[in-house]
């Protein structure tokens, strides 16, 4: 299914399954649709050229017939679809006589006496008249045809031939049942045809009018109820219930089968909800009208209209409020249907009355289809800002969802699964945890401004929604004590998402160690695992706000080096070379892509990215670059391959975008030349997207100051015997202080051969450090020793998983120890226990592979 | 041991308010005293029982000659609800400036004792047949066969032991904590409810550290450790809560008995102890810094100085990762020493650290080891990075006069085998750092190669 994560879960297959199935069904009504459409078509279009031999139109017909057909369309019963299989099968014979092609004449002729019996049942025991008039022009032509085929020379071919024979034997013996009818067709063409045409205006004039008696029947007695009802509700349910029970089981009947017309439903129901008294009635004609428009776009390369949307989201709003005023009926899950149509049920006060239904997926769908229609919206227009503004809405609706199904939670007798609670509130959660806490703070007052002052939410009271950071808090709380598996996942990395973007680095960073879902996240559904992704990168992107460049460097690792960015945070779809996606691939990946309001800056996480891997990456390479034979430790792929592209380029030009900015940094801090390669790096416009720029560029402007220290003295601390402390702060500006912790740092660590000098304040390089070629090579021959050690023992252990422990015992443990041991020195490496190096997740790892 | 646990609880609850007003009211005006910036009392005590507690707020209270009233309020809140009636009664005295013990206490006091006697009663049974020898003689390690043997041949009853619990609550409630360790232990002995048994444990650990046996407190450290990795293993909450508590409450052997410290500390370093640091509680840093610090003076004396850096190393690691979330001049100290190698700024710490040593309850008596081995150290490293150091300004490092510098360097030399020299005349010492020539580092690399392949090759034939 997926080219994207290979580990795919069941659920997500289940899903598209679904949808597929779903869309299967729909293509067919669509296409069924649609081929009545054309014949429609074809009817008014033959109309004009009545008569006309034209080959491509399959029939031609009366303008009566097609007139007729036409005003009758809308509502079919059975009878009447016999008769237009009935002018069908004449059309298409008329059509073969014109081209004098007796073979199908003679097929289409043989299903016409089939049909007639049933027809002529139907019909009060009166033939056709239609079908009398076919048959015995039928045998005009058939006489005629025979008359010429005796004259002219040429002969018809054989299968022709045989055609016109078996229709003149079958036309004699069946003409004769009908000769009368014939004898008076042939009589007076006009006449006959004539004598029926009352008939059928009479007809056509009920047909119609079966139509519409829905709303008739239900229009007048609604009328004189709202009438009546007033003071005497008693006797005033015995009349409406009937006709708008019944009409909405009707329309529930009609639900998912072909040519239903749903504009038409719509239409009824919106009658019926003006006609309704009762709460009960009300809330059912609510919840099939919601539904039905939701079915209006069922499909999924399609989306709801704003209009519709609107109005779904307006009678949410409605069915809330009735809902909220009446106590004693619930809208559940779990419940009971209503099965007598004829009466109402009994509501008494104090007890709760039970429909079934389900509030929570409705607001789920609006926010779903909300979503779709906003990832079809180019998102750079007006229109999508405009359909955004629709979010506010959908929001207080959520809330408002999440406050009744608060308050049914609340009753222990009505069993709400805490399901459908952690739904609601993973959604709401869903809408908050990428915004800053302005919007938010926004979001929420509009919300409850929105809401009548009596409603109150237990999970998130009125008065939290001032302070976002809580919000976001108790949501997730909530969800942590009350769901599991991937909900409850999900709230995690919301908030891990949520605390990173307002710059709580350790917080989020600890959270996202301590959920341990990079362990565990290649078995989560996709979405979340772009959650997942999501969260890292930001993650990353607050550590490079904080300064903590390494550590900015492995979050957005996994991410960034891949190449991949838009595909991992589903932000657009990316054209690879030599990658085979299915078209079904290809829908799947656009259903996931995030709205554009969800994006994360693309540029601007390459730009972090690529700074980062500057500052590490170029003292790395200033360190190695002197002896060649230091095992080569590469920080970022990515990062190298630019730069080799960049090197390898004859005439480089002024930097144009961002890596073009980059790169050149790179060169200048790689020659000492730290001024310029902070004047590049801060001259990158993408800087100001952050909310801090000035900040951020005085932090980068530092980091390259230490790095362009330390890559300075890597470089070219062969070439010095000492060198004034003092001379080094003059030229990297630095306090003397910095730059004899800078150097002593890097002598402690084993990076620098020397020593500083107190006395004069100088440092002193030590000689004869450089190793000849004999001894480099000693060294990594003894090196790569080792690891074929390690390697073997490591072999051994999975070999021998049981039994491992007695090995470990005798001695191993030596080895191992050590290099257990060694890890705490690494460089800047956060996290408990030293679980850092897995920070960015194995399992993310794999599905990149994949 | 419900009580002595909720104990922990209440404790905290009531007393840290009053406790953080008292700690600000005491130094009003200073609050650049850096003592008073960095006091953990208030972090300690949710983590510390009632009667621990006692001893680390009257040690506040020595300081100034005399015990403010405030002080002595605390001190009465802390003890309102143990039975040391007397004790608090006098508190109330001396606060309320009365000549005679309140009425309330008199009688608070008689029902104490009346509670003794009948709890004595109840157990002097159990208790004279524990005393026995010839009883003591029949008893085997299996506690359910004991307590049969003891059923039949002299009529125990589980209840009676449970009496013995109470009772040894009820002493320990009455500060005789040598009589309560007693009864608990035979309470232990016989008893097979192993919550309770736990708990007398937790019960014991606490009379021991209050009659300062420390010996028997780092048995009963042991076994609640045992205890919490085997009992708790499927509630990891209960567990880091359990081992919370007991680092706190071996912070006394931990400082107060110098044969305990390499195991605790060891304790403190392993795996799951130090993750309980790292989450619940970082100010336990301070006192592990110091107990790695100091014990360097031992471990150049001994020979394990490997595990010493060892120590350090780690330590460093921690400091360094918990530096967002806890941060005092004593962590402060070991960052700028092994991480920022700015040695001015370790100077300063170090003077700010002393000061802090000298207002802490458990470091107290370290504070002068602590400053000694802290040069030591600043000096070590300093000597590795320079190649020629003024020793006069060396010794306005180290915070010592020209003389005793030199004296010092001339030390630290001799103890840590540097290859140095001292430049009289220039007042220099010039040091020499030969680098490490690549067939040792060959050899180094190499050393273990052999064996390893022999253990392999002898598991391989297995």
């Amino acid at each position: 299914m997926s080219r994207f994560f290979a580990a795919s879960d069941s659920s997500s297959e289940e899903s598209s399954d679904e949808e597929q199935l779903y869309s299967e069904e729909e293509s067919e009504e669509e296409s069924d649709e649609q081929s009545e459409e054309e014949s429609d078509e074809d009817d008014s279009s033959s109309d004009d050229e009545a008569g006309g031999a034209n080959k491509f139109l399959k029939d031609v017909s009366d303008s009566e017939e097609s007139d007729d057909e036409d005003r009758v369309k809308s509502v079919k019963s059975a009878k009447d679809k016999r008769f237009d299989e009935l002018d069908g099968t004449i059309k298409q014979m008329e059509n073969a006589l014109k081209i004098n092609d007796w073979q199908v004449v003679n097929s289409e002729y043989n299903k016409l006496n089939r049909l007639i019996p049933a027809l002529i049942k139907q019909n009060d025991g009166k033939v056709p008249k239609a079908y009398i008039k076919a048959v015995a022009d039928l045998e005009t032509v058939m006489l005629e045809t025979v008359e010429k085929q005796k004259v002219s020379p040429k002969k018809m071919n054989a299968v022709n031939t045989r055609g016109l024979n078996a229709v003149r034997q079958s036309i004699r013996k069946n003409n004769k049942d009908y000769a009368k009818d014939i004898d008076a067709y042939r009589a007076n063409e006009d006449d006959f045809m004539k004598e029926k045409e009352p008939e059928e205006i009479k007809k056509t004039a009920k047909k119609p009018k079966k139509t519409f008696d829905l709303i008739d029947e239900a229009a007048p007695e609604g009328g004189d109820d709202g009438f009546v009802t007033v003071g005497a509700g008693g006797r005033a349910v015995q009349y409406t219930p009937e006709g708008i029970l019944k009409t909405l089981r009707s329309i529930v009947d009609q639900r998912g089968r072909k040519n239903t017309d749903r504009m038409e439903n719509i239409r009824t129901l919106e009658k019926l909800l003006e006609v309704a008294i009762v709460d009960y009635q009300r809330i059912r004609v609510l919840l099939t009208l919601i539904s039905t428009r939701f079915d209006l776009t069922s499909g999924t390369g399609n989306q709801m209209t704003q209009e519709q949307w609107k109005l779904a989201e307006r009678d949410l709003g409605s069915l809330l409020q009735i809902l909220e005023n009446n106590r004693n009926i619930v809208v559940i899950e779990n419940a009971e249907e209503w099965e007598d149509d004829d009466k109402l049920p009994t509501i008494t006060e104090g007890e709760t009355f039970r429909i079934p239904g389900s509030i929570a997926s409705f607001v789920e769908r609006l926010d779903d289809e909300l979503t779709r229609s906003l990832q079809h919206i180019d998102p750079h227009t007006a229109e999508y800002v405009e359909r955004l503004t629709d979010e506010t809405a959908l929001y207080t609706t959520l809330v408002r969802v999440l406050v009744y199904a608060e308050s049914l939670k609340k009753n222990p007798q009505l069993e709400l699964s805490q399901d459908v609670l952690n739904r609601i509130v993973m959604r709401r959660l869903e809408h908050v945890y990428f915004k800053p806490s302005q919007v938010v703070s926004i979001l929420e007052k509009n919300g409850w401004t929105a809401l009548p002052t009596s409603l109150d939410s237990q999970i998130t009271p009125r008065n939290i929604s001032n302070d976002t950071t809580s919000l976001v808090k108790t949501l997730c709380t909530y969800l942590f004590q009350h769901s599991e598996g991937i909900l409850r996942a999900r709230a995690m990395l919301c908030e891990i998402y949520f605390l990173a973007l307002h710059d709580q680095y350790y917080r989020a960073r600890d959270m996202m160690l301590m959920s341990h879902l990079q362990e565990t996240i290649s078995n989560f559904d996709v979405s979340t695992q772009i959650l997942f992704n999501r969260a890292l990168v930001q993650v990353g992107l607050c550590a490079f706000r904080a300064g903590l460049v390494y550590e900015a460097q492995t979050s957005l690792q996994e991410i960034c080096g891949s190449n991949r960015q838009k595909e991992l945070l589903a932000q657009g779809l990316q054209m690879q070379r030599y990658s085979q996606i299915t078209p079904e691939q290809e829908r799947l990946e656009r259903q996931r892509q995030l709205p554009f309001h969800m994006h994360i800056n693309l540029e601007l996480l390459e730009c972090v990215y690529l700074t980062c891997s500057m500052l590490l990456e170029i003292p790395l390479l200033a360190q190695v670059g002197s002896s060649p034979d230091i095992r080569k430790r590469v920080i970022s792929k990515t990062y190298r391959r630019l730069l080799e592209y960049h090197e390898r380029q004859i005439f480089t030009g002024p930097p144009e975008n961002t890596r073009d900015h980059v790169m050149q940094a790179s060169k200048a801090l790689s020659a000492g030349e730290w001024k310029k390669a902070a004047d590049f790096i801060n001259s990158i416009k993408i800087w100001d997207l952050m909310t801090n720029s000035a900040q951020i560029k005085d932090m980068l402007s530092s980091q390259i100051q230490e790095e362009g220290l330390r890559t300075y003295l890597f470089t070219y601390a062969p070439f010095y015997d000492t060198l004034a402390i003092k001379t080094l702060a003059d030229m990297f500006e630095l306090p003397e202080r910095k730059i004899s912790a800078i150097v002593s740092k890097m002598i402690s660590h084993e990076e620098l051969a020397a020593a500083l000098d107190q006395v004069n304040s100088a440092i002193i390089f030590r000689k004869g450090v450089e190793l000849s070629r004999l001894q480099s090579l000693a060294l990594s021959l003894s090196d790569k020793a080792t690891g074929l050690i390690e390697a073997n023992e490591k072999t051994l252990e999975q070999r021998t998983q049981g039994t491992a422990n007695a090995f470990e015992r005798q001695g191993g443990r030596g080895g191992r120890g050590g290099g257990g041991r060694g890890r705490g020195g690494g460089p800047g490496r956060g996290g408990r226990g030293g679980r850092n190096q897995q920070f960015t997740g194995g399992a993310l790892g794999r599905a990149i592979q994949a | 041991m419900e009580t002595i646990k909720s104990a922990v609880s209440a404790a905290a609850d009531t007393v840290k308010d009053t406790v953080k007003k008292a700690v600000t009211t005491t130094s009003p005006e200073e609050t650049g005293n850096v003592a008073d910036q960095y006091n953990l009392l208030p972090k300690l005590m949710p983590n510390l029982d009632r009667h621990l507690l006692y001893p680390l707020l009257n040690f506040q209270a020595d300081e100034d000659a005399e015990q403010p009233v405030e002080q002595t309020k605390v001190l009465l809140q802390l003890l309102q609800p143990t039975h040391m009636v007397d004790f608090v009664g006098d508190l109330y005295k001396r606060i309320h400036g009365l000549d005679d013990v309140p009425e309330e206490y008199k009688q608070r006091r008689e029902e104490v004792l009346k509670k003794r006697d009948q709890l004595e009663e109840a157990t002097r049974k159990i208790s004279d047949l524990l005393d026995d020898e010839n009883v003591v003689n029949n008893l085997r390690s299996d506690k359910v066969q004991n307590l049969q043997y003891l059923k039949e041949n002299h009529g125990v009853t589980p209840e009676m032991v449970d009496q013995l619990y109470e009772f040894g609550q009820f002493q320990y409630s009455c500060g005789i904590y040598p009589h309560a360790a007693e009864l608990l232990y035979r309470f232990r002995v016989l008893s097979t409810d192993n919550d309770k048994v736990s708990e007398a444990t937790w019960g014991k650990l606490a009379c021991e550290i209050l009659s300062v046996n420390w010996e028997a407190c780092i048995e009963e450290i042991n076994k609640i450790k045992e205890n919490i990795d085997t009992r708790l293993f499927n509630n990891p909450l209960a567990q880091l809560q359990h081992r919370t508590w007991l680092i706190h409450w071996a912070l006394f052997p931990l400082f107060n008995h110098d044969a305990a410290r390499d195991t605790l500390t060891d304790m403190f370093f392993s795996l799951p102890y130090i993750n309980t640091i790292q989450t619940a509680c970082p100010w336990i840093l301070r006192y592990l810094a110091a107990a790695v610090i100091t014990g360097r003076n031992r471990a150049s004396a001994g020979r394990n100085t490997n595990q010493y850096q060892r120590q350090i190393k780690d330590l460093v690691r921690i400091v360094r990762q918990e530096g967002y979330e806890y941060n005092d001049p004593v962590t402060d100290f070991i960052k700028a020493l092994y991480i920022d190698f700015d040695f001015e700024e370790a100077q300063k710490k170090l003077s700010e650290t002393e000061e802090i040593l000298r207002n802490d309850f458990f470091l107290l008596n370290m504070a002068d080891t602590f400053v000694d081995s802290a040069r030591h150290l600043i000096s070590e490293s300093y000597c590795k990075i320079h190649q020629r150091i003024d020793i006069n300004d060396l010794s306005k490092r180290l915070g010592l006069s020209q003389d005793e510098g030199e004296k010092w360097i001339v030390n630290l030399i001799r103890d840590t085998r540097v290859d140095a020299k001292i430049d009289y005349q220039a007042g220099t010492v010039v040091m020499n750092h030969p680098p490490q020539s690549v067939w040792q580092q060959v050899i180094e690399r190499t050393k273990g190669g052999f064996f390893r392949t022999q253990v392999l090759s002898a598991a391989v034939a297995k």
